[in-house]
């Protein structure tokens, strides 16, 4: 039998199609197609002058647009040969490991929703989930005026400073969300029907995983010891040690456990970033009076960074002018979906659904 | 940008297609008690009766595509929760009142959007939710997105943002429960339009004209001019011409000493070194025999003629440039990468053989830039629809092409 699944679907995270033969409830062959949400970004990037591309980028990955703005002016950065200020390289890990936090919960919220009724109405998890969520969509609203969407990253630094008394109410929120992490791990992690559901299903292996370039919390949950953070350090990565969680199993269970063991580590890192945060400036120091006419020299550059889903990269063709000639975003989303033709066939229906959620695709930077 | 100053406006009668939205709905129940003597006394508060159930049970089904969707889950969640409105979120469309379209629509999402709000039943609404579900925001001039769903949608409700927060959507809603009280009475649900608020669009201050201020065109000559010594401040941001940026972390020393086995001895400064088109599948074997076994990327960028690297051999003609990039795993990670050249007829071998990833990569190339795998086990379109008649990210196709059906 040929089930579409999508691309209007609650479980599909946004649009996104598979086209499943089935044999009784046994997935035979999935057919994924993408392209539902292609806004034609990489297109829209030619066009415009380079400080105006980080509200663009934004929208890519839009659970975690803070690190879509860093993956986007590190690569400007690094064709410009710009030293970004000690403060700013801090202030932007800072917001890195808080959106992960934010980002890796609403990605349990939405798993828990998708392994629907067997979680206590499936929607009291995710309910949990997006509470904590917004303690930290409060802490960017006090820094950037919005609760996502932020553009607060700029060529050369950063464009908000941290209000006073920002780091006590970072560490008030990171003590909320530490405090009730053994609840999230008692609801999920601990439940018996939440194992049920997830242990052995959709196992991913790890050379497979590597060849189809699937990076982040998907790749560490296939016995892969692999992070950007700590292999290829960037910001201030360099000056802190990050303890990389790795999961062997593969399975849906890994991809949540990982999650999971991230957000307590990133809760860590986050203490650690507020307690040391360097005084200083936290832009370059060379103000322009026309930034849209900052000009990159010709040269082709590749900057990958470790977002919450995986390497999120910038492949960028720079010809001289205000606008990129050709820019190439790697997103860590497509690479996990691409996943999915192998191993699908063999599983059922409805784990279909908690293999797709488990992956954590953001269809925005997916289609792009 | 995500803060929305401006109240969600009421949109006037429906433009495209006449859409029953409530005001002539009649239960066939209701039609019964109507023509049952002695009954029409009872309709009035029968038919206020109606009216309160409709407007407190609004049930949505959210059409939630991309950022806004996370608004709308934000909405339905702890702090906000819509529910106390009696406004429970829906997967399907039959059992939903009312529309949220939340998100960017494309233009091969729009068939589906509309024949999911073809199976909604009477009476229905529609929300449309932040910038790109209003205009299309700033992809509206774009090949694959629709500029507005009101170009095939009758929308009640607009909530503006980029996304609107909770707090507007909820108000959105509000504003959708009055229209849809005052519709039932029979009143007119257009909105007063009022000649104050139609000045705020005229530019009140004078602000580029102001004599002390550079007028609003030398600025914008400004903004336009191709000269890189306008200002100091803008020269410091810019490195000197024949100073171009080293590559040192593309080019490391084991993937050097493999480039010079194949025989490319000097390095390019200007980008990833270029591999003869031959060679290429026997540099990526061997590379990820050393140890770089994670596909990265695969960038393809369209040269047309005259265009292209200083140095190259093939600049002259139109081309491809076809960059690929692998990494190595653990401690210290790597990044290798080289480009092939390719003329718009010759295929370039696929490297899906070797790194599986490369195929659905190698298909968005194929799909948006135009490149040709030869070998590649399933070429199709991945982004646009399968019969989609150009290639967007080729030089000469325009970046303000509308797309196609609304152009």
């Amino acid at each position: 039998m040929l089930l579409h699944f999508g691309p209007q679907h609650p479980s599909t995270h946004g649009v996104f199609r598979m086209d499943l033969y089935l044999d009784g409830e046994i997935i035979v062959k999935a057919v994924p197609y993408c392209g539902y949400l292609h806004r034609a970004v990489e297109k829209l990037c030619e066009k415009l002058a380079y400080v105006q591309l980080t509200p663009i980028v934004d929208k890519n990955d839009y659970v975690s647009p803070m690190t879509n703005e860093q993956a986007l002016v590190m690569a400007f950065e690094a064709m410009l040969k710009l030293e970004v200020p000690r403060r700013a390289r801090w202030m932007r890990s800072l917001f890195a490991e808080l959106q992960r936090i934010a980002s890796h919960l609403l990605a349990i919220g939405t798993f828990s929703l998708d392994l629907g009724g067997a979680l206590g109405g499936g929607s009291t998890v995710f309910i949990h989930c997006f509470r904590e969520r917004e303690l930290i969509l409060d802490l960017f609203e006090d820094v950037t005026g919005a609760r996502f969407h932020y553009n607060t990253h700029t060529i050369g630094g950063n464009r908000h400073d941290l209000p006073a008394g920002w780091g006590a109410k970072v560490k008030a929120a990171l003590d909320v969300i530490e405090a009730r992490l053994p609840e999230y791990g008692a609801m999920t992690l601990e439940n018996r029907i939440f194992q049920q559901r997830t242990k052995n299903v959709g196992v991913l292996d790890g050379e497979l995983a590597l060849e189809l370039g699937i990076t982040g919390p998907n790749l560490r949950a296939s016995g892969v010891d692999h992070d950007l953070r700590r292999d290829a350090p960037y910001s201030a990565y360099d000056e802190v040690k990050v303890k990389v969680a790795v999961a062997k199993a593969g399975d849906c269970y890994a991809r949540s456990e990982v999650r999971v063991a991230e957000v307590k580590e990133s809760i860590r890192l986050c203490r650690l970033f507020v307690d040391g945060m360097p005084e200083g400036p936290i832009n370059s120091g060379k103000p322009t009076k026309l930034p849209v006419q900052t000009k990159i020299p010709v040269g082709q550059t590749y900057v990958g960074i470790e977002t919450p889903r995986g390497e999120l990269g910038t492949w960028l063709i720079a010809d001289g002018t205000q606008n990129p000639y050709r820019l190439k975003i790697r997103p860590p989303s497509l690479h996990s979906l691409s996943a999915l033709p192998y191993i699908l066939p063999g599983q059922t229906v409805s784990d279909a659904v908690a293999i797709l959620g488990s992956l954590d695709p953001i269809m925005g930077e997916v289609d792009r | 940008m995500a803060v929305s100053e401006t109240p969600p406006v009421v949109a006037p009668a429906p433009s495209v297609r006449t859409v029953d939205t409530g005001t002539n709905f009649r239960h066939p129940l209701y039609q019964v008690l109507l023509e049952t003597p002695g009954l029409t006394v009872g309709t009035a508060a029968l038919d206020d009766l109606m009216t309160w159930g409709l407007t407190n049970a609004m049930w949505i089904f959210p059409m939630a595509t991309s950022c806004c969707g996370i608004e709308f889950m934000a909405t339905a969640a702890s702090r906000v929760d819509i529910d106390r409105m009696g406004v429970i979120v829906r997967a399907t469309p039959r059992q939903a009142d009312v529309m949220v379209v939340a998100g960017t629509i494309t233009t091969k999402m729009a068939p589906r959007v509309l024949k999911l709000w073809e199976q909604m039943p009477e009476p229905k609404w529609c929300i449309a939710m932040g910038s790109c579900a209003i205009s299309g925001d700033f992809y509206r001039n774009l090949y694959s997105v629709v500029p507005g769903v009101d170009t095939f949608l009758p929308v009640d409700v607009y909530v503006p943002g980029c996304p609107p927060n909770p707090e507007a959507l909820m108000h959105g809603m509000m504003r959708l429960q009055e229209k849809v009280r005052r519709q039932r009475k029979g009143e007119n649900v257009v909105p007063e339009v009022k000649p104050e608020l139609l000045k705020i669009t005229q530019p009140s201050v004078p602000r580029l004209t102001d004599p002390s201020r550079p007028s609003e065109q030398s600025h914008q000559q400004e903004l336009s001019s191709d000269d890189p010594t306008t200002t100091e401040e803008t020269a410091a941001l810019v490195v000197p011409a024949g100073e171009a940026p080293t590559l040192a972390p593309l080019v490391a020393a084991d993937f050097e000493g493999l480039l010079g086995e194949l025989g490319v001895a000097t390095l390019p400064t200007d980008g990833p070194p270029i591999i003869p088109l031959a060679q290429h599948l026997e540099l990526a074997r061997r590379l990820k025999a050393i140890g770089y076994k994670q596909l990265v990327t695969i960038a393809a960028s369209h040269w047309p003629a005259g265009k292209g690297r200083k140095g190259a051999d093939a600049a002259e003609v139109e081309h491809y440039e076809i960059a690929f990039a692998v990494r190595t795993i653990g401690q210290g990670s790597r990044v290798a990468s080289w480009a092939v050249k390719a003329l718009p007829t010759e295929p370039v071998l696929t490297l899906s053989g070797i790194y599986a990833g490369a195929d659905w990569q190698e298909r968005e190339q194929f799909d948006l830039v135009g490149v040709k795998f030869a070998g590649h086990p399933d070429l199709r379109r991945i982004m646009l629809a399968e019969n989609a008649d150009a290639h967007p990210l080729r030089r000469e196709f325009p970046a303000d092409a509308h797309a196609a059906p609304w152009r």
